[in-house]
Protein backbone atom coordinates (compact mmCIF):
# COMPACT_ATOMS: atom_id res chain seq x y z
CA UNK A 1 0.00 0.00 0.00
CA UNK A 2 1.23 3.61 -0.66
CA UNK A 3 0.25 6.96 0.21
CA UNK A 4 -1.83 7.35 -3.25
CA UNK A 5 -4.30 4.83 -2.57
CA UNK A 6 -5.62 6.32 1.06
CA UNK A 7 -6.07 9.34 -0.55
CA UNK A 8 -3.64 11.01 2.03
CA UNK A 9 -1.06 13.35 0.76
CA UNK A 10 1.87 12.63 -1.04
CA UNK A 11 3.96 15.52 -0.64
CA UNK A 12 5.19 16.78 2.56
CA UNK A 13 3.14 20.21 3.14
CA UNK A 14 5.61 23.89 4.00
CA UNK A 15 5.55 23.99 7.97
CA UNK A 16 8.08 25.43 10.54
CA UNK A 17 10.85 24.17 9.71
CA UNK A 18 10.61 24.89 5.92
CA UNK A 19 10.29 28.56 6.53
CA UNK A 20 13.38 28.72 9.00
CA UNK A 21 15.51 26.92 6.60
CA UNK A 22 14.24 29.34 3.76
CA UNK A 23 14.72 32.04 6.08
CA UNK A 24 18.62 31.05 6.12
CA UNK A 25 18.57 30.01 2.77
CA UNK A 26 17.82 33.52 1.54
CA UNK A 27 20.39 35.36 3.60
CA UNK A 28 23.37 33.04 2.70
CA UNK A 29 22.57 31.07 -0.53
CA UNK A 30 24.85 32.05 -3.21
CA UNK A 31 26.32 30.23 -6.46
CA UNK A 32 23.97 27.31 -7.87
CA UNK A 33 21.90 25.61 -5.45
CA UNK A 34 20.64 22.68 -5.21
CA UNK A 35 18.19 21.70 -2.62
CA UNK A 36 17.66 17.81 -1.54
CA UNK A 37 14.56 16.62 -0.39
CA UNK A 38 12.78 19.68 -1.85
CA UNK A 39 9.11 17.92 -1.29
CA UNK A 40 6.85 20.69 -2.81
CA UNK A 41 9.47 23.17 -3.91
CA UNK A 42 8.54 25.49 -1.85
CA UNK A 43 12.10 26.88 -0.16
CA UNK A 44 13.51 26.43 -3.78
CA UNK A 45 11.14 28.71 -5.33
CA UNK A 46 11.91 31.23 -2.10
CA UNK A 47 15.45 31.10 -3.02
CA UNK A 48 14.82 31.44 -6.66
CA UNK A 49 12.95 33.99 -6.19
CA UNK A 50 14.12 36.58 -3.56
CA UNK A 51 17.79 35.55 -5.00
CA UNK A 52 17.19 35.24 -8.92
CA UNK A 53 19.70 31.80 -8.26
CA UNK A 54 19.90 28.89 -10.24
CA UNK A 55 17.83 26.34 -7.66
CA UNK A 56 17.90 22.34 -8.45
CA UNK A 57 15.06 20.40 -6.51
CA UNK A 58 16.14 16.73 -6.03
CA UNK A 59 13.35 14.31 -3.96
CA UNK A 60 12.68 10.60 -3.92
CA UNK A 61 9.86 10.92 -4.25
CA UNK A 62 8.56 11.88 -8.00
CA UNK A 63 5.35 13.75 -6.99
CA UNK A 64 7.49 15.76 -5.02
CA UNK A 65 9.71 16.20 -7.78
CA UNK A 66 6.85 17.06 -10.17
CA UNK A 67 5.69 19.77 -7.68
CA UNK A 68 8.92 21.73 -7.91
CA UNK A 69 8.83 21.40 -11.56
CA UNK A 70 5.16 23.21 -11.29
CA UNK A 71 7.47 25.74 -9.35
CA UNK A 72 9.38 26.50 -11.72
CA UNK A 73 12.32 24.22 -10.13
CA UNK A 74 14.38 22.35 -12.29
CA UNK A 75 13.50 19.45 -10.81
CA UNK A 76 15.71 15.68 -10.16
CA UNK A 77 14.23 12.46 -8.69
CA UNK A 78 17.41 11.25 -6.91
CA UNK A 79 18.20 9.21 -3.79
CA UNK A 80 20.21 12.11 -2.09
CA UNK A 81 23.47 12.92 -3.41
CA UNK A 82 23.73 9.82 -5.92
CA UNK A 83 23.49 11.08 -9.09
CA UNK A 84 25.16 14.73 -8.95
CA UNK A 85 29.06 15.45 -10.07
CA UNK A 86 31.77 16.35 -8.05
CA UNK A 87 32.20 20.24 -7.38
CA UNK A 88 28.86 21.02 -9.30
CA UNK A 89 27.00 22.95 -6.19
CA UNK A 90 27.93 26.50 -4.50
CA UNK A 91 24.84 25.86 -2.04
CA UNK A 92 23.55 22.79 -0.71
CA UNK A 93 19.96 22.86 1.24
CA UNK A 94 18.65 19.90 3.39
CA UNK A 95 15.25 19.89 5.24
CA UNK A 96 16.05 15.98 6.27
CA UNK A 97 13.39 13.88 7.25
CA UNK A 98 14.36 13.48 10.98
CA UNK A 99 11.80 12.20 13.17
CA UNK A 100 12.70 9.52 14.85
CA UNK A 101 10.29 5.96 14.07
CA UNK A 102 9.97 2.69 16.06
CA UNK A 103 10.72 0.57 13.43
CA UNK A 104 7.51 -1.00 14.03
CA UNK A 105 5.49 1.44 13.65
CA UNK A 106 7.26 3.04 10.48
CA UNK A 107 4.07 3.16 7.67
CA UNK A 108 5.56 2.94 4.73
CA UNK A 109 4.68 5.51 2.31
CA UNK A 110 5.64 8.97 0.63
CA UNK A 111 4.58 11.09 3.85
CA UNK A 112 6.77 8.31 6.44
CA UNK A 113 9.87 8.67 3.68
CA UNK A 114 9.17 12.43 3.78
CA UNK A 115 9.15 12.88 7.67
CA UNK A 116 11.06 9.56 9.24
CA UNK A 117 14.52 9.48 9.73
CA UNK A 118 14.61 5.80 11.07
CA UNK A 119 15.11 5.26 14.81
CA UNK A 120 17.63 7.16 15.42
CA UNK A 121 16.12 10.21 13.49
CA UNK A 122 19.44 10.47 11.47
CA UNK A 123 19.47 7.82 8.84
CA UNK A 124 19.68 10.09 6.16
CA UNK A 125 21.55 12.96 8.04
CA UNK A 126 24.04 10.37 8.16
CA UNK A 127 24.87 9.35 4.47
CA UNK A 128 24.48 12.86 3.50
CA UNK A 129 27.08 14.45 5.65
CA UNK A 130 29.22 11.40 3.87
CA UNK A 131 29.07 12.96 0.39
CA UNK A 132 28.02 16.43 0.46
CA UNK A 133 31.54 17.36 0.93
CA UNK A 134 32.11 15.87 -3.46
CA UNK A 135 29.14 17.92 -4.48
CA UNK A 136 30.63 21.11 -3.25
CA UNK A 137 32.42 23.43 -5.37
CA UNK A 138 35.34 25.03 -3.67
CA UNK A 139 33.77 27.87 -1.28
CA UNK A 140 30.31 25.89 -1.10
CA UNK A 141 28.18 26.06 1.78
CA UNK A 142 26.16 24.09 2.97
CA UNK A 143 22.39 24.69 4.89
CA UNK A 144 21.42 21.54 7.10
CA UNK A 145 18.29 22.18 9.03
CA UNK A 146 18.68 19.62 12.73
CA UNK A 147 15.74 19.59 15.15
CA UNK A 148 16.29 18.90 18.84
CA UNK A 149 14.38 15.34 18.53
CA UNK A 150 17.06 14.55 16.01
CA UNK A 151 19.65 15.06 18.85
CA UNK A 152 21.50 17.80 18.52
CA UNK A 153 25.05 16.94 19.69
CA UNK A 154 24.75 14.00 17.73
CA UNK A 155 24.67 15.54 14.40
CA UNK A 156 27.40 18.40 15.54
CA UNK A 157 29.71 14.93 15.99
CA UNK A 158 28.63 13.75 12.83
CA UNK A 159 29.53 17.56 11.41
CA UNK A 160 32.43 17.30 12.51
CA UNK A 161 33.48 13.78 11.48
CA UNK A 162 32.61 14.83 8.02
CA UNK A 163 35.13 17.54 8.03
CA UNK A 164 32.94 20.64 8.31
CA UNK A 165 32.71 23.97 10.87
CA UNK A 166 29.24 24.94 11.58
CA UNK A 167 27.78 27.87 12.91
CA UNK A 168 24.25 28.39 13.97
CA UNK A 169 22.17 31.08 10.94
CA UNK A 170 19.08 30.95 12.60
CA UNK A 171 17.19 28.74 15.57
CA UNK A 172 13.86 29.00 17.08
CA UNK A 173 12.32 27.18 19.85
CA UNK A 174 8.87 25.45 19.32
CA UNK A 175 6.49 23.50 22.10
CA UNK A 176 8.09 20.21 21.44
CA UNK A 177 11.70 20.68 19.54
CA UNK A 178 14.14 23.69 18.92
CA UNK A 179 14.77 24.04 14.83
CA UNK A 180 18.40 25.38 14.04
CA UNK A 181 19.81 25.68 10.78
CA UNK A 182 23.61 25.46 10.69
CA UNK A 183 25.66 26.42 8.05
CA UNK A 184 28.71 24.49 7.36
CA UNK A 185 31.73 24.79 5.33
CA UNK A 186 34.95 22.34 5.01
CA UNK A 187 37.57 22.77 7.47
CA UNK A 188 41.09 24.00 6.70
CA UNK B 1 14.40 19.05 -17.83
CA UNK B 2 17.07 21.73 -19.36
CA UNK B 3 19.92 20.61 -21.44
CA UNK B 4 22.60 22.50 -18.81
CA UNK B 5 20.98 20.08 -15.92
CA UNK B 6 24.28 17.28 -17.87
CA UNK B 7 26.68 19.66 -16.43
CA UNK B 8 25.32 18.75 -12.49
CA UNK B 9 24.18 15.53 -13.06
CA UNK B 10 26.13 11.53 -13.30
CA UNK B 11 25.15 8.09 -13.04
CA UNK B 12 24.25 7.34 -9.53
CA UNK B 13 26.17 3.85 -9.71
CA UNK B 14 29.55 4.55 -10.90
CA UNK B 15 29.67 8.46 -11.28
CA UNK B 16 29.90 8.33 -15.10
CA UNK B 17 28.93 10.81 -17.80
CA UNK B 18 25.49 10.41 -19.38
CA UNK B 19 24.27 11.02 -22.25
CA UNK B 20 21.00 12.35 -23.42
CA UNK B 21 18.63 11.03 -26.03
CA UNK B 22 15.53 13.04 -26.79
CA UNK B 23 12.37 12.28 -27.42
CA UNK B 24 9.90 15.16 -27.28
CA UNK B 25 11.21 18.50 -26.34
CA UNK B 26 9.36 22.28 -25.49
CA UNK B 27 11.38 24.82 -26.80
CA UNK B 28 14.43 24.81 -23.44
CA UNK B 29 12.80 22.05 -22.12
CA UNK B 30 13.54 17.83 -22.41
CA UNK B 31 10.10 15.92 -21.73
CA UNK B 32 10.82 12.88 -22.95
CA UNK B 33 13.78 10.93 -23.30
CA UNK B 34 16.89 8.49 -21.68
CA UNK B 35 20.15 9.39 -20.24
CA UNK B 36 22.58 6.33 -20.61
CA UNK B 37 25.49 5.85 -18.51
CA UNK B 38 28.77 6.13 -20.79
CA UNK B 39 30.30 3.73 -18.03
CA UNK B 40 28.19 1.57 -17.52
CA UNK B 41 25.60 1.62 -19.91
CA UNK B 42 22.65 1.66 -17.50
CA UNK B 43 19.52 3.86 -18.44
CA UNK B 44 17.29 6.16 -16.90
CA UNK B 45 14.28 7.95 -18.38
CA UNK B 46 13.44 11.22 -18.48
CA UNK B 47 9.46 12.00 -17.86
CA UNK B 48 7.35 14.73 -17.94
CA UNK B 49 10.18 16.69 -17.38
CA UNK B 50 12.24 15.34 -15.14
CA UNK B 51 14.88 12.34 -14.94
CA UNK B 52 14.58 9.72 -12.33
CA UNK B 53 18.14 9.10 -11.71
CA UNK B 54 17.16 6.57 -8.77
CA UNK B 55 19.55 3.35 -8.90
CA UNK B 56 17.39 0.78 -10.65
CA UNK B 57 16.73 -1.38 -7.91
CA UNK B 58 15.00 1.36 -6.20
CA UNK B 59 13.11 2.78 -9.15
CA UNK B 60 11.76 -1.01 -9.75
CA UNK B 61 10.99 -1.15 -6.11
CA UNK B 62 8.83 1.96 -6.41
CA UNK B 63 7.78 0.99 -9.53
CA UNK B 64 6.44 -2.31 -8.08
CA UNK B 65 4.81 -0.68 -4.53
CA UNK B 66 2.35 1.61 -6.98
CA UNK B 67 1.50 -0.99 -9.24
CA UNK B 68 0.67 -3.13 -6.22
CA UNK B 69 -1.20 -0.58 -4.90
Amino acid sequence: MTGLDRGGPDVYRPAEDSGLLAEAAVETAHGRVLEVGTGSGWVAERIAEERGLRVIGSDRNPHAAAEARERGIEGVVADLLDPFRGGAFDTVCFNPPYLPTDPDNEWDDWMEHALSGGESGRELIAPFLVDVGRVLAPGGTVLLLVSSLTGYEEVLALIADAGFSHEVVVEESFPFETLTVLRLEREG
Amino acid sequence: MKESLMDVICCPLDKGDLELDVDERDGEEILEGTLTCTECGETYPIEDGIPNLLPPDMREEEENGEAAA
